[in-house]
């Protein structure tokens, strides 16, 4: 796996789980993707979606790009700050490389959801 | 010393010139609607991917129901009115307009279960068929253009 995946992904997920010193307090992350439901205020989603693209050579791929997503969950209308923290997490690991996708409300959870795609070599 | 250069045939090329400039609109919205359709057969064929059914858990999110994906397939991705622009012409391929859709008695907008599918939810897993198939088509569908617009050029030229 590329390294500035790794890099991305290991500081989103830090955010996630309150490894990351920039977070007062944690954002908690549903395991396994979807799998589990967290009931929480906020809660936060990591994932690698497909392969993006790849650079062939000598019957090989030289490298690769990946595109993923992170996704927020919130009953807070500004995220509880979540927003704030993601976006400069991407901003600082993958300037120029993301953007906001998705921003809706659930009507039947009364979640804001926010969704950023990003793509990383 | 001086060299004296001469080209003859510049009024065929004036004339061809001319020609290129009258059928370059066409031509340019021809080509954008041949790779509009590449784009939308390619997001019709990522729908069909769809997987369908309830999670893996009893608790865990669900994937999307028989009736939606058959909503999705059933209207398919349309392609927008062009906008011009002086020299450019653009559009966009998407559920955009189209339309609602019964599922078990309620009226939905089909652009939200493209959505909630495409970006899931709280409650529905994350299936993004459209941007992937815009990664895979993009590439396809500048190729046709492309090959489109060197054909109907070459045409004219000829």
């Amino acid at each position: 796996m590329c390294s500035q995946y790794e890099a991305l992904v290991a500081a989103l997920k830090a955010l996630t789980q309150g490894e990351a010193p920039a977070a007062v307090i944690t954002l908690p992350m549903a395991e396994n993707e979807w799998d589990t439901r967290p009931q929480y205020e906020s809660y936060g989603v990591v994932a690698l979606d497909f392969e993006a693209d790849a650079l062939r050579g000598d019957n090989q791929k030289v490298d690769t790009a990946y595109e993923g997503s992170v996704d927020l969950f919130s009953h807070a209308k500004d995220g509880a700050g979540w927003v704030t923290l993601i976006t400069e997490t991407l901003e600082a690991y993958c300037d120029g490389c993301w953007s906001l996708n998705s921003h809706v409300f659930e009507r039947g959870t009364g979640l804001f959801h926010w969704e950023w795609t990003f793509e990383v070599v | 010393m001086a060299y004296e250069l001469k080209v003859d045939g510049m009024a065929e090329i004036s004339e061809m010139l001319s020609k290129l400039e009258d059928a370059a609109p066409a031509v340019a919205a021809q080509a954008l609607y041949e790779g509009a359709g590449i784009m939308s057969e390619e997001i019709r064929n990522a729908a069909a991917e769809i997987r369908t059914g309830p999670g893996p858990t009893r608790e865990s999110a669900r994937y999307a129901t028989p009736a939606e994906k058959e909503a999705v397939l059933s209207v398919g991705a349309g392609i927008a009115r062009f906008n011009k622009n002086g020299t450019e012409v653009d559009t966009s391929v998407g559920y955009r307009n189209s339309g609602y859709i019964d599922i078990d008695g309620r009226t939905k907008p089909i652009p939200l279960i493209v959505n909630s599918i495409n970006s899931g939810t709280s409650f529905m897993h994350k299936q993004p068929f459209v941007r992937k198939a815009a990664k895979s088509g993009g590439a396809k569908a500048m190729s046709r253009m492309q090959s489109y617009i060197e054909d109907a050029f070459g045409k004219i030229t000829k």
